[in-house]
């Protein structure tokens, strides 16, 4: 794995983690290897934004530094994001991107902790949580300030493991670690309604003693501004962050329509995809 | 060997501030000294197996040496993907006990009994799986998975069958066949883990012949089975596990590419237990007992 992380000179143009971009980069991925799950990358393009760009801290901008935070991508199938955000800070180059899924690569279809960047090997829903609980229990234990984030999906929240962690979480005042559950409504099958409903998610996570709020997953300002308050209150206590998103959101036609998360693009949609993008400049 | 297990944990914890005990509620009085004489080392993370296991992943990820404690029905069977996904997938170095493994919770039926254990374990890619027979190999088990440094699972078997060594082993060396006795060299040899050393060692010196104990199972030296193989005529496994993918299975592998030969697999067959009672009873219901296995030896040696 040493090819990664070097990557492309890293000007600062692409640091601004600009979603329309970082969307973009995940298209131009899904298009290369003919892959799937877009929808599930696209719904939490904006919460990876401000994770990355306002709170992760990564000393050297190096993704193995010791004294990092962690983000934990307990979702793989939402990895294309994640992929996209480490392109923009310079871990991963044009090539990287181009090659995806293609014989050889390094970047697999789901998080691969061997990926400098990932922490955690997931797609097999319900994993990632729990080694992030550890990872606090550790921090908490060594007394760091690093903070651990874990990005679930709703329908991850299907996995036993998660409820058993939460209740280690609350038990051990784990207030270093913040759950962030991607509410887009959408698991493979259906909705997250139809499946198996979830109900009070909010209520929830308050009830097994998290610090909770909810908000819309998609507004920059107000998920930056979540983390902030979840981070300064709650003395004591995980958080929980419930954040409303939109499946497939940046492309009117992939928006809540669930076949985005197995339907390739070809030629036709991959332009069309770029097009609603909007983007002046790449 | 319970007692060696509890002594060898309190020691590398002692010596090792990093070494942390996780259990899933279990262990009662086992844990007594390590609770008192490491408390800040000790965390009871509850009836949930699965996530007791990716939090020990996370634990190692920042530098801890966790040992991570279950009935072998749980740990590993009720987390193998976590086993293999959170911990083995990145070489973390995971020490997973799994207790009682075998018939050893003979009374309480199918949910905590554990024959497949091995199996599971044996075929997750960098995962070592230790199998000791008694307290000394027991202590040289847990120095040894402590200074691997890599993810081990540690099968605890029957505890109370006595010691089949006469004393310490210096070191454990991996993959490494323990000579028991010598015998005959026109008999098999007999190849056996956990408690069933204890029986092959108890037939073996009636009837004169060699016993090495395999208390590591994955690696599993070739160059030793294929040495045991030359010494005697035939091979015979012996473990209180499945037929299936164990010790057994191990040594078939490696004769049938190196050195064949005929080898007779005693273990379980590939079944659920059908009645409950004493560990000696459920031995005898799968035809593990000494009676048993001295019946198929000599049917074995009649045939070769």
């Amino acid at each position: 794995m040493t090819t990664l992380a070097t990557g492309r000179a890293n000007t600062g143009a692409h640091q601004r983690f600009a979603p329309a971009r970082m969307r973009r980069t995940v298209l131009e991925m899904a298009y290369a290897g003919s892959t799937v799950h877009i929808g599930c990358a696209f719904s939490i393009i904006e919460l990876m934004t401000v994770l990355y760009r306002g709170h992760l801290r990564y000393p050297g901008n190096n993704p193995r530094a010791d004294g990092r935070d962690f983000l934990v991508l307990s979702k793989g199938h939402g990895v294309m994001a994640q992929y996209a955000c480490m392109r923009e800070l310079g871990w991963l180059n044009d090539s990287h991107v181009q090659g995806y899924f293609k014989d050889g690569s390094d970047l697999k279809g789901l998080s691969d902790s061997r990926v400098p960047g990932l922490e955690v090997t997931s797609g097999s829903l319900g994993h990632g949580f729990s080694v992030g609980v550890g990872i606090a229990m550790g921090l908490q234990l060594k007394g760091t300030d690093q903070k651990v984030y874990a990005i679930v999906g709703d329908g991850e929240l299907n996995e036993g493991p998660i409820w058993e962690g939460a209740l280690v979480a609350a038990h051990h005042r784990m207030d270093n670690l913040m759950l962030i559950v991607d509410k887009n409504g959408f698991q493979a099958m259906g909705t997250t309604d139809d499946v198996l409903a979830l109900g009070d998610l909010s209520a929830k996570f308050a009830s097994f003693g998290f610090e909770t709020l909810e908000v819309d997953g998609h507004d920059e300002a107000s998920v930056d501004a979540a983390i902030r308050q979840l981070w300064a209150t709650g003395a004591g206590k995980p958080k929980a962050l419930v954040a409303r998103t939109v499946k497939g959101k940046g492309v009117p036609f992939m928006e809540s329509d669930n076949r985005w998360h197995y339907t390739r693009l070809n030629a036709q949609t991959f332009a069309k995809a770029v097009e609603a993008l909007g983007l002046e400049e790449y | 060997m319970r007692e060696a297990f509890s002594n060898a944990l309190v020691r590398l914890a002692l010596a090792d501030p990093k070494v942390l005990l996780l259990t899933g509620d279990h262990g009662y009085s086992l844990f007594d000294e390590f609770r008192r004489r490491c408390p800040d080392q000790y965390i009871n993370a509850g009836i949930a197996e699965q996530n007791m296991v990716g939090m020990a992943a996370g634990l190692a990820r920042v530098g801890f040496r966790p040992f991570v404690y279950g009935l072998a029905a749980f740990v590993p069977i009720r987390t193998v993907e976590q086993i293999k996904l959170d911990i083995a997938h990145d070489g973390l170095p995971v020490v997973l006990l799994g207790d009682g493994a075998g018939f050893v919770y003979s009374h309480l039926g199918t949910s905590h009994q554990s024959t497949e254990d091995i199996a599971c374990t044996r075929a997750i890619p960098g995962l070592e799986v230790l199998s000791p027979a008694d307290r000394f190999e027991m202590t040289a088990s847990m120095d040894y998975a402590y200074a691997t440094n890599g993810p081990v699972y540690l099968r605890m078997g029957k505890s109370d069958r006595g010691d089949v060594h006469a004393g310490p082993i210096d070191t454990l060396t991996s993959g490494r066949l323990l000579k028991v006795r010598a015998g005959r060299a026109d008999r098999p040899g007999l190849i056996a883990t956990g408690s069933m050393v204890r029986t092959a060692a108890d037939v073996a010196a009636a009837h004169d012949l060699s016993v090495w104990s395999a208390p590591s199972l994955k690696p599993l030296s070739a160059d030793d089975v294929v040495a045991a193989a030359l010494a005697g005529s035939g091979l015979v496994t012996l473990e209180e596990h499945s037929v299936l993918g164990g010790l057994g299975a191990a040594v078939t592998e490696i004769t049938s590419e190196r050195q064949p030969v005929r080898v007779l697999r005693i273990g379980v067959p590939d079944r659920f237990s059908e009645h409950c009672g004493t560990h000696a009873y459920l031995l005898q219901e799968h035809g593990l007992d000494r009676i048993a296995v001295e019946r198929r030896i000599d049917e074995f040696v009649t045939s070769l």
